[in-house]
């Protein structure tokens, strides 16, 4: 895998500014797995040192464990973090390879968008009926539920950026994506 | 034509034979109706059942109402501690002006009732026996229903939440002491081998769940007359099987839990009345906190339920 | 149509559609809304959202991400390299010392990492440049790495283990510990390979090197790997003292590992911390999305009743039970090669536990025979994770030398499904002890 170091300081501020809120949505999604850790190990302290009743972490983690996928969505995409099969784009010669890159690009930002609109629909209607979870903390749900269009919103402007990016000839990996994976640690 | 029945339980589950006993009456009445039952959460989980459910993608569900609980407030008087004595108080509570009541609420979400229940439950404890509120004081306990966590943390217990698949290591490891749930629940998650003294639903419990068979009413009057009634039909058969095996199924947890040689426990009409008296000053109040409009409404006709 | 016809539909179109290089958990959605749409009409796409939320919306879930830190957090420590300096110090006298070493250091790092690519990682940095040093061929170098790498999910704790406890409704608890003894056992079969290998080559020459140890090293060293001993005795307590249940105990060892990381490894700089919590965030996300999008899938399925449909039909075979278990095996395989464990395992674990628990098959030795099937997919391209982080800690060994230098072990592998099929009791016997007969 070979990466251009150089290349976004050239790059429009639409996309720059793309790539910069995935970088803070991975920050956000980090904090949020790291506040599971600290909130999950508060309710065993406070459960067996403390002897006090504990019925609001384990609704508030997993808020935070679907918010967190979420929200990392459009950072793991930056990261080129999501798994596929990428044996055809490596073995396509190297144009093939772009137009299946775009062409995928295309189809995921149309399975994303799609997501989005029910997803939004999903947090309306929660939204304007109130709903809340059926705890004693009756948490309003659509404070969980706003993760789902924020969190697809986001991965679609990501892909969106991506694709533009492949569009304007910009060098390629070799699963066929614009290689923009800079923050790729050495070790993966 | 076919429609899709969800739910949670395995096939043994009474709330499984009550769900394949209408598919059957239906499918014998010849009617052109099919029911298609996906047990197990093979469709939807749990949880995430009443929202399709309402909205049309699914056809029928059975499930307890109190799981919808933070959708329409109404429906948390259907797992309310001491609203319901016994299982024929619970029969009589279903044909009462307070079900109607709750019925309004759900064909507002579009949703009919065919077959009314109520399953009971009890305490299980590695402590001391639970059946005074005195008993549960500084005990941890999972317990089913957010009324009952008012009541039972008011009475000095603390009070832990957990996915119920999780109770059984929890009890074992020592994570709780106590939980209180169906006793269906307490059999299936073999509970007995973890418990050291049970108290059953007997002539006084205090945990009844209410745990209808219900069905998208746009689908029910999209059907034709003679399906319409053959399912009405057929949830009433089912219904009686319902009552009697919601009977039985108490009977089978203190039996299963007194075979395992665990401790049986009674709860008597004082210790009845002590939680009754504790639910009036927490449980209550905060239902009708809750529902200000029309909480303390409903749960008036609910008491007033002989 | 058919719910038979209908599954080998879905079938042909979720190979073409992953093939064509989606993400998984994209193409996973693209196939069930698909299907869902054609075949049960569009007021089933409204449930999409609600059905991606239903299947993260579950608190055993949590210790996916918490393994993942707490190995990501080990891993970027010099935990791992201690670890096997240890041991190597110990193992000099042995053939093929230092490679019988790297095979230990990943099995003991796999009791702390709930995830292969991790336990790779963290045995490798060092491992991989230390063999190649020594004059280890690059292949053997590699591909015991990679084959070490994947005991992280079959040593307690395992991700993969989680999700098939989460997909079968089965006790997460029992799980890790059915995957103890078989682990033990794969580790001996890779080792004695090793040993075998090193041998058989006459290189014993490479593998002592001349390099000798004194006494006084052997235990100086014994000290730097009292961190691992308190991290495993600190989740052990944690889980089996009463203080936290399976899923909470995730929680303990994430912090726990973070804790050791920061205390007695000194990783302070928050770029340190920050790349701990990206790389977590980065494999944690891409499971949790897969396992998202493989809810929508296996409602598609289940809605379609094509679930259910290929149940049945296999139970009307009335084929032997172990024919169905190596076909289900050579199917395990092959899907490994293309995806992921998890996508293998929430796609088609509702479709085969019906099956296997009818064929008399336990499910929990069932689990530990999946896993290593997916043990091998993580180190078969062209989807394999545990390749992923090979290239990425030596560039220059080659995809094929790579898999030239894991294929024994991948035979060991299948070796360990052979033995484990005659004698299931390796697998049941740890959790029936410790936890009294299956519920
Ligand atoms: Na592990
Ligand atoms: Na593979």
């Amino acid at each position: 895998m070979s990466y251009s170091a150089s290349a976004p300081r050239t790059l429009p501020l639409a996309i720059r500014l793309i790539l910069g809120i995935s970088t803070l949505c991975g920050i956000v999604a980090s904090l949020m797995m790291f506040a599971a850790v600290l909130i999950t190990c508060h309710m065993i302290f406070v459960r067996n040192v403390l002897n006090q009743s504990t019925v609001w972490q384990t609704e508030v983690v997993i808020y935070l464990m679907i918010a967190a996928t979420l929200i990392g969505l459009s950072y793991v995409q930056k990261l080129r973090g999501h798994v596929g099969v990428d044996l055809l784009p490596t073995l396509l010669p190297q144009r093939m390879r772009r137009g299946l890159g775009i062409a995928t690009l295309v189809v995921t930002a149309v399975m994303i968008a799609v997501m989005l609109y029910y997803g939004y629909d999903m947090w309306h209607f929660a939204w304007q009926r109130g709903w809340k979870s059926e705890t004693v903390l009756a948490a309003p749900l659509w404070i969980p539920y706003l993760a789902i269009p924020v969190g697809f919103a986001l991965f679609l402007l990501q892909l969106l950026a991506d694709l533009w990016l492949s569009v304007t000839a910009f060098p390629m990996d070799a699963k066929g994506l614009p290689a923009i994976g800079l923050e790729m640690s050495e070790d993966y | 034509e076919t429609l899709k029945l969800s739910h949670q339980w395995a096939d043994g589950d009474v709330r499984h034979q009550v769900a394949q006993m209408v598919a059957d009456d239906v499918a014998a009445a010849g009617v052109d109706l099919e029911i298609q039952i996906f047990p197990n959460q093979t469709l939807f989980k749990a949880r995430e059942q009443y929202t399709p459910l309402s909205r049309g993608q699914l056809d029928m569900t059975i499930l307890p109402l109190s799981y919808a609980g933070g959708q329409q407030p109404a429906y948390n008087l259907t797992l309310m501690p001491g609203l319901v004595k016994n299982h024929d108080h619970g029969a009589r509570l279903s044909a009462s002006p307070f079900m109607e009541e709750i019925e309004k609420v759900m064909a507002g979400d579009d949703v009919i009732t065919l077959v009314h229940g109520y399953l009971a439950g009890g305490f299980g404890s590695n402590k001391d026996c639970i059946t005074n509120p005195d008993d549960v004081n500084g005990v941890t306990i999972r317990a089913a229903g957010k009324s009952f966590e008012q009541m039972l943390a008011s009475a000095g217990a603390s009070i832990s939440s957990m996915a119920s698949s999780e109770i059984y290591p929890a009890l074992q490891t020592g994570v709780l002491d106590a939980t209180n749930t169906s006793s269906e629940s307490f059999v299936s998650y073999r509970l007995y081998e973890q418990l050291t003294c049970y108290t059953p639903a007997g002539d006084f419990a205090l945990w009844f769940m209410y745990q209808p068979l219900m069905m998208n009413k746009t689908t029910f009057d999209s059907l034709s007359a003679e399906q319409q009634t053959a399912l009405v039909e057929a949830g009433k058969k089912a219904e009686a099987f319902y009552l009697e095996q919601a009977k039985l199924g108490d009977q089978i947890a203190a039996d299963a839990f007194s075979n395992a040689g665990v401790e049986l426990a009674q709860m008597t009409e004082e210790d009845f009345n002590a939680w009754v008296a504790l639910a009036k000053t927490t449980s209550y109040p905060a239902f009708v906190e809750e529902m200000p409009d029309d909480g303390q409404r409903l749960l008036d006709l609910a008491l007033a339920v002989e | 149509m058919d719910p038979l016809a209908l599954g080998g539909l879905v079938a042909l179109f979720t190979v073409v559609v992953l093939f064509s290089g989606v993400p998984v958990a994209v193409g996973l959605l693209i196939v069930a809304t698909g299907f869902l749409y054609v075949f049960d009409g569009p007021r089933s796409l409204q449930a999409l959202p609600e059905l991606f939320y239903g299947d993260l919306n579950s608190f055993a879930l949590l210790s996916i991400p918490m393994f993942i830190i707490m190995g990501a957090a080990i891993s970027s420590t010099r935990a791992g390299p201690d670890l096997y300096e240890a041991l190597e110090r110990w193992l000099t006298r042995v053939p093929g010392g230092l490679l019988v070493s790297n095979l230990g250091a990943c099995a003991l790092f796999a009791a702390m990492s709930g995830s292969s690519p991790a336990t790779c990682a963290a045995i490798g940095k060092m491992g991989i440049p230390e063999m190649r040093k020594r004059g280890y061929p690059d292949e053997v170098a590699a591909g015991s790495i990679a084959a070490g790498g994947t005991l992280g999910i079959l040593i307690p704790p395992s991700v993969t283990m989680i999700v098939y406890g989460i997909a079968t409704e089965t006790s997460i608890g029992r799980l890790f510990l059915a995957g103890v003894l078989p682990g033990i056992l794969l580790v001996s079969l890779f080792i004695a390979w090793a040993i075998f290998d090193t041998w058989r080559r006459g290189a014993a020459g490479v593998a002592l090197s001349g390099v000798t140890y004194s006494w006084r090293e052997k235990f100086e060293i014994l000290p730097r790997v009292i961190p691992f001993i308190v991290i495993i005795a600190g989740v052990l307590y944690a889980l089996y003292g009463g203080i936290a249940t399976p899923s909470e105990t995730a929680a303990v060892g994430a912090l726990l590992c973070i804790v050791v990381a920061v205390v007695v490894y000194k990783m302070v700089q928050p770029a340190a911390l920050w790349t701990v919590l990206r790389d977590s965030t980065r494999e944690s996300v891409m499971i949790l999305f897969i396992i998202g999008a493989a809810g929508v899938f296996s409602f598609m399925l289940s809605s379609l009743f094509v679930t259910q449909s290929i149940a049945a039909w296999i139970a009307d075979l009335d084929v032997n039970r172990w024919v169905l278990m190596g076909v289900i095996n050579v199917f395990l395989l092959v899907a490994g090669f293309f995806l992921p464990p998890v996508a293998v395992i929430l796609m088609s674990a509702p479709i085969l536990l019906p099956i296997i628990t009818a064929a008399g098959f336990d499910p929990y030795w069932f689990a530990v025979i999946v896993t290593i099937n997916m043990e091998i997919g993580l180190i078969t391209p062209p989807v394999g994770l545990n390749l992923y982080v090979i290239n990425g800690i030596a560039p220059d060994i080659s995809l094929k030398k790579i898999l030239v230098g894991s294929m024994p072990f991948v035979l060991c592998m299948v070796l360990a499904i052979i033995i484990l099929s005659a004698f299931p009791s390796i697998v049941t016997w740890l959790p029936d002890y410790l936890m009294g007969p299956e519920l």
